[in-house]
């Protein structure tokens, strides 16, 4: 039977365009979202490049669309399973995690306060705990609880349970399956943080003190596990001297085989953090070429004036732990100077690539190419946006989300 | 304002070097990941990345003078962690292999040992050679009664004129290519550490005893090299010894044998075929045992080596291939000889010598000419300062 409708698979900054632009033009749009809340990667963000303002300006916007708009629909901690049928007829089955908390709840908080089982924060990559009932970030959307619930033990559950006055907290949610029919799906699967223990000469992710540029918005954001201080995660001690090592897994074909676009901007604007909050500190970018395209130009030229933060033309091809101190030490060629030389720093931040989040995974119907990204294939109605199309920054992704939105309708209209 | 610096490429060199083993240098983004990954590198101006840029612009002049292709064992690190599948491991073999090449005349032979398609004429010298000899002697027919390999090959009138020839003009040809590349490092630039008192330069003696114990004896720097290096190190060092022995062998017939015309108690020390239970046979078989053994190993990684990380070219199989030749057929002549079946021990005796002059004849041109050019490298770059000593004299000054 043909249909109308939209799915779009990721409700990131991409995933989220995409269906309010299909829904504002008068199409019921189907949003699946694996995380407990929308917003993906940008939610994470401390500030955006380059006005350095923070990502609720923008989100907020987006999810106040949201809640104005009946032809949107939503689902969290959902993921799509299967994908049958041909352009305008799909069949979608969305295989639906329990919350166990429904909608009664307010947020108030009192379940994490029962809870006492702690589990590493997957907001905050692993740099800080969670209760295992837990708000996913302050600015969530639901703004509702999760509760872990395999993580607790009886007694626990019940405390949690017990401690909701509204009757919120559900502890027979279990897995369900849906199905949804659509006439076309847009693809915002975005992407992940290239994995760090795969790059071995950069200390596989075992060094305290190296940690990744997403890891470094997590510790400069205000909701971040140390509330917006940056302090090295060995000691809590504050940086006088940090290393940036871009290409950390980019433009590599043992790793990923293409530029991710967003680094360079990423490590400038990060270097912002540490130099509006630590006015002595010694910033390095240890680069390859330093990509900051049209526009970003002038902010590379903004930052670079500042005399404490040096460039260093050379990729950083081994980082090992000061044993007695926990710094990190680097070995570089300077490509300029010709000199090799081995410098120690108290923080390390590696610019890891964007890996597509659908790297690896074969879905039918669907092209994704060797390195995971998701090729739009004409005569199809399965449209790719923002990151799961190509390494972008979050304009970028608005910009190719209004265009798979387009795409999506031109599929579905007048069925 | 800094003088404008006019670069000339040499595209022609370029495009050579990608036929002798560099064909991905063009692929080199500059990224430095290699001059860190290698072990060996020295702090300053260290390589490979230097060499690819060079290589990339044509800098011919810079790249044949330039003695750090020879501080590289060829780990292949830094082709491992490259991320372009530039292989610059790849790249100073194939400056080495150029050496080869062009450093020695005549350089015909150079041109010939630089491709297979001149295999055939490499091999016809010596073929036709002892087959003259071999219809000489005996109208190359199988002669009768217990084998002895002098009776195709009389040893004083074929054998020791011929490789004593040989022996005089691969010493003189090297003697020649030792001075050229001498004189090419010496054009270097030179680096002078400003406001440092520099280490007294060490003599010429101390720095060719170092790079011996250093590198040659054990391997030691070779050793350093990569990260799993075990296959390599111990197939080279096996091989290395192996050659060592027979080196030695060989050595104590001639001299005995000669020597023996003068000094007569000499000669039944010379005297060949030797009884299986003489020292010299011993150490003999011995060396037969390591060359093959090594030959295993290092066959054996060429094979397995992803040719995404680093690609075998004519020089290396050209070199394996020779040595095989000359084990298999040495080995197999002692013991067709031992098993007394002379229609097949005379000619695989006569396949030995022609894998044996194809071996020393060609040695200045071919890879194993590293043995004299990187000796010379090595002690020349501790002589210079771009290396230093791993054991520094032991100099005491009294105040």
């Amino acid at each position: 039977m043909a249909n109308n409708s939209i799915l779009v698979v990721g409700g990131g900054f991409s995933g989220i365009t995409s269906a309010l632009e299909a829904a504002e033009v008068g199409y019921e749009v189907f949003i699946v979202e694996k995380n407990p809340y929308l917003g993906g990667r940008v939610a994470q963000l401390n500030q955006y490049f380059p006005k350095l303002c923070p990502p609720s300006c923008g989100l907020e916007i987006q999810f106040q669309r949201i809640r104005n708009n009946p032809k949107v629909n939503y689902f969290t901690q959902a993921e799509v399973t299967r994908v049958t049928g041909a352009p305008g007829d799909y069949e979608v089955t969305v295989k639906l995690s329990p919350r166990h908390v429904n909608e009664k709840c307010t947020a108030c908080g009192a379940c994490a306060e029962a809870a006492t089982t702690e589990l590493p924060c997957e907001f905050d990559l692993g740099l800080g705990m969670r209760k295992a009932a837990y708000r996913p970030n302050i600015f969530a959307f639901p703004m509702r609880y999760v509760l872990t619930k395999e993580a607790c033990g009886k007694d626990e559950l019940a405390k949690i349970k017990a401690s909701c006055v509204y009757g919120a907290i559900d502890l027979d949610d279990a897995p369900r399956e849906i199905k949804l029919n659509v006439g076309a799906v847009v693809w915002a699967t975005g992407w992940k943080p290239y994995d760090m223990q795969r790059l071995e000469n950069l200390g596989a992710g075992k060094i305290g003190n190296v940690i990744s540029n997403m890891q470094m918005e997590r510790l400069a954001a205000p909701n971040g596990p140390t509330g917006g201080k940056i302090l090295r995660p060995s000691d809590a001690a504050e940086p006088k001297r940090v290393a940036f090592v871009q290409c950390a897994g980019s433009r590599d074909e043992n790793h990923l085989n293409f530029c991710s676009y967003i680094c360079c901007m990423a490590s400038l604007k990060q270097a912002t953090y540490i130099r509006e909050r630590y006015p002595k500190a010694q910033v390095t970018i240890y680069y390859i070429d330093l990509r900051t395209p049209g526009r970003y130009d002038n902010f590379m030229k903004k930052v670079t004036a500042d005399e404490n933060l040096h460039l260093v033309k050379g990729k950083v091809a081994a980082i090992v732990e000061h044993a007695a101190t926990g710094d990190a030490v680097v070995t570089v060629e300077n490509a300029v100077t010709g000199i090799k030389s081995d410098e120690r720093f108290d923080l390390v931040v590696l610019a890891t690539g964007m890996q597509p989040s659908l790297a690896g995974a074969t879905v039918a119907g669907l092209h994704i190419d060797e390195d995971g990204f998701v090729t739009s294939a004409p005569g199809t109605g399965m449209v790719a946006s923002g990151c799961a199309k190509l390494p972008l920054d979050v304009m970028k992704s608005a910009q190719t989300a209004t265009a798979a939105a387009l795409k999506a309708i031109q599929t579905v209209a007048g069925r | 304002m800094a003088e404008p610096v006019r670069i000339q490429p040499d595209l022609k060199f370029v495009k050579e070097l990608q036929d002798v083993g560099g064909e991905s240098l063009k692929k080199c983004y500059q990224c430095a990941t290699c001059s860190v990954a290698c072990p060996l590198s020295p702090a300053e101006n260290p390589y490979p990345r230097k060499e690819m840029l060079w290589a990339q612009w044509g800098l011919k002049d810079r790249l044949l003078n330039d003695i750090d292709v020879w501080l590289c064992h060829n780990c292949g690190t830094c082709s491992d962690l490259c991320p372009r599948g530039a292989k610059p491991g790849d790249l100073l073999g194939a400056l080495r292999n150029m050496v080869y090449r062009k450093l020695v005349a005549p350089t015909v032979i150079g041109e010939w040992m630089s491709s297979s398609k001149h295999l055939p004429k490499l091999i016809a010298i010596p073929a036709l050679l002892y087959l003259f000899i071999w219809w000489l002697s005996t109208g190359l027919t199988i002669p009768e009664g217990p084998i002895e390999y002098g009776k195709l090959f009389p040893g004083d009138f074929t054998i020791d004129p011929i490789f004593g020839a040989v022996f005089l003009f691969v010493c003189a040809c090297f003697a020649g290519g030792v001075l050229k590349l001498v004189k090419s490092f010496q054009d270097l630039p030179q680096t002078f550490a400003v406001g440092v008192k520099a280490p007294p330069k060490p003599t010429l003696v101390a720095c060719l005893i170092d790079v011996v114990k250093d590198e040659i004896a054990t391997h030691a720097k070779f050793n350093q090299c990569g990260k799993d290096n075990s296959e390599r190190f111990t197939g080279h060092l096996t091989l290395f010894y192996g050659f060592a022995a027979l080196a030695i062998v060989t050595s104590v017939v001639a001299v005995a044998h000669w020597g023996g015309k003068i000094l007569p108690f000499l000669t039944p020390m010379g005297h060949t075929p030797m009884h299986l239970t003489n020292p010299v046979k011993i150490l003999a078989n011995v060396g037969a045992v390591l060359l093959l053994t090594g030959l295993i190993y290092l066959t054996r990684r060429r094979m397995n080596a992803d040719p995404a990380k680093s690609a075998s070219n004519y020089y290396d199989w050209y070199l394996l291939g020779v040595i095989w030749a000359v084990a298999l057929t040495g080995a197999f002549s002692e013991l067709l000889r031992l098993a007394g079946i002379p229609t097949l021990a005379y000619p695989v005796y006569y396949l030995h010598l022609v894998a044996v002059f194809m071996l020393f004849a060609y040695l200045p041109w071919s890879k194993l000419g590293h043995l004299v050019y990187r000796t010379t490298a090595l002690v020349y770059a501790r002589y210079s300062g771009r290396l230093p000593l791993a054991h520094p004299e032991e100099k005491t000054f009294s105040v």
